[in-house]
């Protein structure tokens, strides 16, 4: 770009190209999206599995991904934040949604007894919470369809019995997180494309 | 019917390119503003310090691992010369 006078009508079309370019990022937040999809699915298929075809006395066991995978997205999502080239006013938000929105799914199963152990619905009511924000906050509407299927699932799986609460969840996630989180990143990959 | 003159900080086509990108967004770094704006990082240097010296826009100077990244804001003083700089705009548009 080279230093010339401008024109009204040159500088009024500079202005919209600029402010296009900016409103055209598209943030990749796919990892996360496919990091949760699978650590949940496998949670409730191995609950489901272990509850209903095992004697082993914790079936719950798989949930113990939660724990590393809640770590690993803090680290990762500090780290993408202090690398990333450009910030949006929707990205700080975006952020602390999420982990506000995890602090509330811990909190729900450290009092799960006083919940009447009904934390699957209420956490793919959560889900759906941050899945249909996050959707419109990303212009990103399979994430939004996604949590639309959350919040019907849920509200559904309040009439049911834990061990089908699983199973409702891992269509859930299926829906909500691993196919908008594949869709999302082969987005990512044709605006890289696109942009570069 | 009398113009108001447009800001002539703003009225410089790298300049204004680089306001208008940040207007959109909460910050940007360096690298980034100048792929978009297609300009060369010496000249693009020469304009972020002038728009930073008028406190149009503010700069942070830090380093991710060993690699040193500038980013830029827009402050409040910016977006006002900003909007004043578009309505003044509007005045030369309107037939």
């Amino acid at each position: 770009m080279e230093e010339k006078e401008l024109s009204p009508e040159e500088s009024l079309d500079l202005i919209q190209d600029m402010i296009g370019r900016a409103r055209r990022r598209f943030t990749d937040n796919s990892i996360f999206f496919l990091l949760w999809g699978w650590v949940v699915m496998l949670g409730s298929l191995t609950h489901y599995f272990l509850g209903n075809f095992t004697d082993y006395e914790m079936p719950y066991i798989g949930w113990v991904l939660t724990v590393p995978a809640f770590i690993f997205s803090m680290v990762y999502g500090a780290r993408k934040g202090r690398q990333q080239t450009t910030r949006l006013y929707t990205d700080r938000v975006y952020g602390w949604l999420w982990v506000m929105l995890g602090v509330v799914m811990f909190t729900m199963v450290f009092y799960g007894e006083n919940l009447n152990w009904q934390i699957v619905p209420l956490t793919m009511l959560m889900a759906a919470v941050g899945t249909v924000v996050s959707g419109a906050m990303m212009k990103f509407r399979p994430l939004q369809i996604g949590g639309a299927c959350f919040l019907i699932l849920g509200i559904v799986s309040f009439q049911l019995d834990e061990s089908t609460q699983m199973l409702l969840m891992a269509v859930a996630v299926l829906i909500g997180y691993l196919i908008p989180g594949y869709m999302m990143k082969t987005k990512a990959k044709e605006h890289a494309v696109q942009s570069a | 019917m009398q113009y108001k003159a447009l800001d002539p900080l703003l009225h410089s086509q790298l300049r204004l390119a680089v306001m208008s990108l940040l207007i959109s967004m909460e910050s940007a770094d360096f690298v980034y503003i100048r792929e978009q704006t297609g300009s060369t990082a010496g000249n693009l240097s020469v304009q972020i310090e002038k728009l930073s010296t008028a406190g149009y826009i503010s700069v942070e100077k830090t380093f991710v691992g060993k690699k040193p990244k500038t980013t830029c804001k827009i402050t409040n003083k910016g977006v006002g010369a900003f909007e004043s700089y578009v309505k003044n705009l509007q005045q030369y548009l309107k037939p």
